[in-house]
């Protein structure tokens, strides 16, 4: 390097910042009580539709697992109208999407099309939503296929990790249930479908957000028109059992023998999303483990090479939460690498963290945000959230000082609160006559289970 | 016919500095962000025997520091100022990218400079990444169902190495590499002369390219790397074969074919084809045996697509009780109605409003933007195809879709493996196949891997198409970035 090059000592200063425009949205609501939310950007031909509803995964009857996603699932496989290949031939042949799927939260039903096609892909949203049929031989064969789904999803090591740690985190809550069962396949009829739906799918507990190269007043009037007529009904009732209040740590074993790589989550129970502590808890995990510069990261695989990628999670749901620590490693080092979790699960209670990691992880939070802004998807995602979690409507034009308004203190605060590694459930999906001796110094208390999830001997430590 | 539609173009500006780099912008103001992609003319494509998966732990090392850079500083860097950044690794190319808020763009330029004019290079940095790549391999390939065997389809398609050798490589190569095979392959193709650089999004053309070439313009070019021979007959190379796998749960299958490279009129047609054959729940093959004959519970397919000769493959889970020979007979015989009778009017219409509705959301995204005008600029030298090359597929007719079917997938010269659960006791199915070439060449691996939702509110499921209602098992088809 030349003397004239100087200048590529130290990173560059950055330019003057460029202004971000929070996009606007106007809201409107039906009689049925639906709610409108439209943000009109004619920037491009393009306008993109999201019916969301505040019915998810977890308001499946306790015997009827998987019920809501089989539902939502069948949705555009058959109409009062249309039948399954109508609904999907008229749909690509305007070139557009239409699909619906569920979380535990909530439900949506997703649109997008050229804007020249609204009116039609509107139209094909509300035959969908408002007049499934429900047909038996399309209900036999997406049984079928989901049960033969079930059977690659056992095959899959980071499935079986997640079903586990949700099952030992939320123990009779509904968020322990990942997917339907065998059985609850089996008992859903088309009755069962059609109760639930018109149950569940009601104007009351849904909004329409609308993004793109629309006219406020045109596309309000045609929601009224096609969804007008929509019944409204009194909410279903909600009344989970609360998840377990765990004492101490233990672990809990997925024998998956052969298996080429240890599957580890570390986790325990966190928040939900209004909690006041959120913003603190992102600033935490943006620190701990979010992302490619955080502390796990760059000891798992940067420092030690256990691993593709080591991060921590928070998963803040509407009515509780968890906040986890994961890798894939490989089998070998599985006990070291739940000594560096614990190294690193420790210190992030027991130390303040630094003033330069609480700025860095601001900055990147709020220097992310916008990038989410750039597409009518992130931005309807966005007001999804809005509506769906209850976060206030100026949402996103005060995120930005939520985070920053984080302290090291509030940090160290939230850390001793939730982060718990004396108390953390240790998930690991692995080989278990290779990885129990290794979880053995970390806690005793260990249980084995085979794929299928039912319990085995632990024959290594018996 | 589908109605008239102008998509509006970007403004693409070209120019090279005079050590050989080529530079683009696409200004636009929208959003306060900017995408900048690096893209060097090296692949898999370029490995010698004994050294597979050497491009992709190169990638890996571009980010263990450089003179004015500590190792793993550009991660930390991008993420304190607000930014994503990634690499990918395919056959034809290597890239590196950032989305940032727009007045950081100096600090990406500044990062991206620095590592292509003065890579460091130590034997511990080597040591790390090559654990990591090893673990990427464990967890995207040898741990999953399936994976490696679909990438042994590749292997049977292509009869030249530089084609049929796979993008992560095998152990055994991942462990041979030494700091001289890097520092080497760093003088060799990571060059200006040998790479572009685009910027998309917010910012002021002007400066930008005083910016530019403050930060490039010293760096010395190369001598031209070796050129590289990918040409092949076009016979495949295997017909036929068994992988045992020991964690597919059920029976799969999947057929390959060598089709035409990239931008060729063929390969339209049959990108064209593909779309009709399976894409989407309208899909033949999807409405043939998903739904007809309800034999299949999935199937996936996809286009490989290279500067040489590519790939076309399906992959088949059938329904437990359904005679495999029976599905891929159904296969075929759908490939050759369309080979014959050629597609209907409506799906002409189909593809042209399916090619719209793709051609104006995708490049919403800036970053999609740099990443297009890279690769035009790199292969073709044209980055002004992104605004044009659309037009190359609306104009492919439904007897040119017929032509190409016909002559390249309507035939027996093509590639069918299945995939057999393996017993417990059988030799376990990577062990089966001859060391160094286990894997499909067209499949890049980013050097982060997808992190766990930061905050699982922003990444609710999507509303899932009926081939992923449940987490598809198949690997995604080709490329990550």
């Amino acid at each position: 390097m030349t003397e004239e090059e100087a200048f590529r000592l130290a990173a560059p200063q950055p330019l003057p910042p460029r202004p971000l425009n929070i996009p606007e949205f106007v809201e409107s609501k039906l009689d049925n009580g639906l709610q409108i939310v439209i943000v009109e950007d004619n920037r491009l031909p393009l306008v993109s539709f999201r019916l969301a509803f505040r019915t998810g995964d977890s308001a499946d009857p306790s015997d009827l697992p998987g019920l809501t996603d089989m539902m939502t699932a069948l949705l555009n496989e058959g109409t009062e109208s249309r039948a399954s290949l109508q609904i999907a031939e008229e749909v690509e042949r305007l070139g557009a999407v239409l699909s619906a799927g569920a979380n535990s939260d909530y439900t949506t039903i997703a649109a997008s099309s050229l804007s020249l096609y609204q009116d039609q892909i509107l139209e094909l949203l509300a035959d969908i939503a408002l007049h499934p049929s429900f047909p038996e031989n399309e209900i036999e064969l997406t049984r079928e296929n989901g049960k033969q789904m079930l059977i690659q999803q056992r095959a899959q090591a980071n499935f079986l990790a997640g079903e586990k740690v949700a099952g030992v985190i939320y123990g009779q809550h509904p968020y322990a249930t990942v997917s339907p069962t065998p059985a609850s396949l089996d008992a859903m009829t088309r009755s069962t479908f059609a109760d639930f739906h018109r149950a569940s799918i009601v104007p009351n507990q849904a909004v329409m957000i609308v993004v793109g190269d629309v006219v406020r007043d045109t596309v309000i009037d045609r929601i009224n028109r096609l969804f007008g007529q929509w019944q409204q009904r009194p909410p279903v009732a909600v009344n989970f059992p609360p998840a377990p209040v765990r004492t101490r740590r233990s672990a809990y074993v997925v024998d998956r023998p052969g298996s080429a790589q240890s599957n580890i989550v570390i986790a325990n129970l966190g928040i939900n999303r209004t909690n006041p502590d959120f913003f603190s808890m992102l600033v935490l995990n943006t620190i701990l483990g979010s992302n490619a510069s955080s502390r796990l990261f760059m000891n798992l695989r940067e420092d030690k090479g256990y691993t593709y990628g080591a991060y921590s999670s928070l998963d803040a749901r509407r009515v509780l939460g968890s906040f986890r620590a994961t890798a894939e490693v490989r089998t070998a080092v599985t006990g070291d690498s739940l000594k560096e979790f614990f190294y690193e699960l420790e210190r992030i209670r027991d130390e303040d963290v630094s003033e330069k990691e609480i700025l860095n992880a601001k900055s990147y939070l709020t220097g992310v945000f916008p990038l989410r802004l750039e597409t009518q998807e992130g931005l309807v995602d966005q007001l999804v959230q809005i509506k769906m979690m209850d976060l206030p409507r100026d949402h996103l034009h005060i995120y930005r000082d939520r985070v920053n308004a984080v302290t090291v203190e509030d940090i160290r605060r939230v850390a001793q609160k939730y982060v718990t590694p004396d108390k953390a459930a240790v998930v690991v999906v692995g080989d278990a006559a290779s990885v129990v001796d290794q979880i053995t110094p970390y806690t005793s208390e260990i249980e084995v289970y085979d794929t299928e999830g039912q319990p085995k001997p632990n024959t290594v430590t018996a | 016919m589908s109605q008239k539609l102008e998509i509006p173009g970007i403004s693409i500006e070209q120019f090279t500095l005079a050590n050989g780099l080529r530079v683009v912008l696409a200004e636009d103001h929208a959003v306060p962000v900017v995408s900048v992609a690096v893209y060097y003319d090296v692949g898999s494509r370029n490995e010698k025997t004994g050294r597979t998966g050497f491009a992709h732990l190169f990638e890996h090392m571009m980010f263990q520091g450089s003179e004015n850079v500590p190792k793993a500083a550009h991660f930390q860097y991008i993420s304190n100022a607000g930014g994503t950044m990634n690499g990918t690794t395919s056959s034809e190319r290597t890239n590196y990218y950032q989305t940032l808020p727009a007045n950081q763009l100096p600090l990406a330029l500044w990062l991206e400079s620095d590592r292509m004019r003065s890579l460091k290079v130590t034997q511990e940095n080597l040591d790390n990444q090559r654990q990591a790549v090893q673990e990427e391999k464990r967890l995207r390939y040898d741990n999953q169902p399936y994976v490696n065997g679909f990438l042994r389809l590749f292997e049977m398609s292509f009869k030249n190495p530089a084609n049929a050798h796979s993008t992560i490589g095998s152990m055994e190569d991942l462990d041979a590499a030494t700091v001289e095979d890097v520092r080497e392959f760093f003088r060799v193709y990571y060059a200006p002369n040998n790479a572009v650089l685009t910027i998309a999004g917010d910012f002021d053309q002007e400066q930008t390219r005083t910016l530019v070439s403050r930060y490039f313009a010293s760096i010395p070019n190369q001598p031209k790397p070796p050129a590289v021979d990918v040409s092949e007959p076009p016979e495949v190379a295997e017909r036929q074969d068994v992988f045992y796998d020991k964690l597919a749960p059920v029976p799969a299958f999947a057929l390959g074919w060598k089709v035409p490279p990239r931008r060729t009129p063929p390969f339209y047609a049959l990108m064209l084809a593909s779309h009709l054959l399976f894409e989407g729940e309208s899909s033949r093959l999807y409405q043939k045996l998903v739904k007809g004959e309800e034999s299949v519970v999935q199937i996936q397919g996809g286009i490989d697509e290279r500067r040489g000769p590519s790939g076309l493959f399906i992959v088949v889970i059938p329904k437990p009780g359904n005679e495999l020979a029976t599905i891929r007979e159904t296969i075929m015989q759908e490939l050759h109605k369309l080979a014959t009778e050629g597609p209907g009017e409506d799906e002409m219409e189909k593809l042209h409003n399916n090619l719209l509705n793709d051609g104006v959301r995708n490049r919403q995204s800036s970053l999609y933007r740099a990443q297009q005008l890279a690769e035009f600029a790199l292969y073709d030298d044209q980055p002004e195809l992104f605004n044009t090359e659309l037009n190359n597929y609306l104009k492919v007719t439904g007897a040119e879709i017929k032509e190409a079917v016909a002559k390249y997938l309507d035939t027996d010269n093509r590639v069918l493996l299945d995939i057999v659960p393996a017993p417990d006791e059988a030799p376990a199915a990577a062990t089966t196949l001859e060391p160094g070439e286990p894997e499909q060449p067209g499949s890049p691996a980013p050097q982060i891997p997808e992190p766990p939702p930061a905050e699982p509110e922003l990444s609710v499921k999507q509303p899932a198409t009926a081939a992923s209602k449940l987490e598809p098992p198949l690997p995604a088809q080709s490329d990550g970035s």
